[in-house]
């Protein structure tokens, strides 16, 4: 895509480059955020349907991957109400059985063994991290998404998740704590 | 400070938006405990696994759905 001559009639979009370009990272977003692959592929072919009618608004806007996330986590959300509805129950949100206050490391904290921080990660162990966000209760698991593998500011964690600051802050925090303790039995040295 | 309100911190230092005077106390507490550092060690490289995370791969079934529906919409020819 090219801004160099304004208002140049531009060809309608593609639907192969609209689904290069987009659907692996909404269908990443859905699949972690729902952790079911039949909502997340649902969610993936509504919000591409709804890029591909507001993609003339924002051709070449900053606004677009802010946009983006905001339609594919409200999909998500909505999609997870309607199968709590469809199994008659609440649908998870935060559980009472993570401390709020108390979590503190053990006495002795065994250093990691880690792949260099740019090389690309094998499949096991992304086997093992997918695993364990889909282990975190829900309300957690979707601040943790958001801010640790989607990159957002936390205020615009809270902005789209309705949440306040110290509410999202208090959540990825614990939602760390959490990841780190599953993840420490695999990547702790062998003494 | 105690190594349980260390770690209550640590949200707050890893992003630089500790105040002070917090800092300071933390980073006394990290020069005498090496259990300490090494946690603060594990939970960045928690954080920076995440970064290092690729996108979920599309199931096959989904590309060929995704296609077609693209392709109605847009009523282009093939």
């Amino acid at each position: 895509m090219t801004d160099s001559i304004p208002f140049a009639p531009q060809p309608p979009p593609r639907p192969e480059a609209l689904f290069a370009e987009h659907a692996p990272r909404i269908y990443s977003l859905a699949k972690r955020m729902l952790g079911n692959d039949a909502d997340a592929e649902d969610v993936t072919q509504d919000v591409l349907l709804q890029v591909l009618r507001k993609l003339d608004t924002f051709r070449g806007d900053a606004a677009f991957p802010t946009w983006l996330h905001r339609v594919t986590v409200n999909a998500a959300l909505s999609h997870r109400r309607k199968r709590a509805v469809r199994e008659e129950r609440t649908g998870g949100g935060l559980t009472d059985d993570i401390p709020e206050n108390g979590h503190a490391h053990p006495g002795i904290v065994k250093r990691w063994a880690l792949p260099p921080d740019r090389q690309a990660l094998d499949r096991e162990t992304q086997r093992l991290i997918e695993a364990a966000i889909e282990r975190l209760p829900e309300g957690y698991r979707d601040v943790y998404v958001l801010a640790d593998v989607e990159g957002l500011p936390n205020a615009e964690i809270g902005d789209l998740l309705g949440l306040s600051l110290p509410a999202v802050k208090s959540r990825l925090h614990r939602a760390r704590l959490m990841m780190r303790d599953t993840l420490a039995p695999h990547f702790e040295e062998v003494a | 400070m105690n190594c349980r309100e260390l770690v209550e911190l640590l949200l707050d230092y890893v992003a630089d938006e500790l105040p002070a005077d917090q800092r300071h106390v933390l980073e006394i507490h990290l020069s005498f405990c090496p259990p300490c550092v090494t946690y603060l060690e594990t939970y960045r490289a928690t954080i920076r696994l995440m970064r290092q995370l690729p996108p979920t791969p599309l199931p096959p079934e989904l590309v060929a759905r995704l296609r077609s529906a693209l392709e109605k919409r847009c009523g282009e020819p093939e």
